[in-house]
């Protein structure tokens, strides 16, 4: 098979696992701290998920933008994956992909960095996971080759309600203290 | 349920969905209905109006020996035909050699 077909077809899948261990991690992290399901607050099991998962979606995320540069096609420069809206084809639909990218490795170097933090800085750079999913999420919409399939379009739109449910919740019914 | 279970689920279900994307991307390589189409590198951009490409044209049939001259390119004369002129059911002429 063409080297630039395997590469091709590895962004593609990447992004949508990457996009499926994101959820995840943003599922078991709403869950923790939501009055409607304050069951789960003290779930160690819980809590450790949340932790591991970004040890699954960074290798799926690195593999997405690093096939998507190594293919001809898609154009991407280096500078496209820290700097949004610059490729000039579609500068929303993958800019807002870079952005979500921008704002998740914040996310994950001040969770590592807490400690030395303040923390009510970091519980609102934490916050910005939200923003950093919705961008995410209109990405994958705007600019996913495969979200046009059945399958992958009700996977995709049914973590994000669920993430949206969860969110509407923690807003009308309250956030659990830390 | 112990942690283990939860991470094992959770890394299950993103290898099944990479898997089953690789899968999917794999028979579809090309997706008509998807929101991008990046112009192909090194091809040139679409003007406003489209340019004529060249008509096919067919070589000559016999190549002509030293010496001989090269047949002419010019059409040939168009057959009009009258308006009483009907056509015949008989099948179309092919062959016109006579002995």
């Amino acid at each position: 098979m063409d080297p630039q077909l395997v590469v091709w077809i590895v962004a593609r899948a990447t992004g949508v696992a990457a996009y499926i261990a994101l959820c995840l991690s943003i599922l078991s992290g709403i869950a923790l701290r939501t009055s409607v399901l304050d069951f789960l607050a003290t779930n160690r099991a819980l809590r450790s998920l949340h932790d591991f998962m970004i040890w699954v979606w960074i290798p799926l995320g690195v593999a997405h933008a690093a096939t998507l540069l190594l293919d001809k096609t898609a154009q991407i420069a280096p500078s496209d994956l820290i700097v949004p809206f610059r490729v000039s084809y579609a500068p929303v639909a993958i800019g807002l992909g870079t952005l979500s990218l921008d704002i998740v490795v914040l996310v994950t170097v001040t969770s590592w960095l807490r400690r030395r933090m303040d923390d009510r800085l970091w519980r609102w750079v934490h916050r910005s996971s939200y923003v950093a999913f919705v961008t995410l999420f209109f990405h994958a919409l705007l600019s996913g080759t495969d979200f046009s399939s059945p399958l992958i379009s009700a996977i995709s739109w049914s973590t994000a309600l669920g993430i949206g449910l969860l969110a509407t919740s923690r807003i009308v019914f309250g956030r659990l203290p830390e | 349920m112990p942690s283990w279970a939860l991470k094992l689920s959770a890394v299950f279900i993103t290898l099944f969905t990479l898997a089953g994307s690789f899968g999917y991307a794999s028979a579809h390589l090309k997706n008509p209905n998807a929101p991008l189409q990046p112009p192909v590198a090194g091809r040139p951009a679409a003007s406003g109006s489209p340019t004529a490409s060249p008509a096919p044209t067919i070589g000559p049939l016999l190549t002509p020996r030293p010496g001989q001259r090269q047949p002419s390119t010019t059409p040939g004369p168009r057959l009009t035909l009258a308006p009483g002129v009907q056509n015949a059911s008989l099948p179309p002429l092919t062959f016109t050699h006579t002995s």
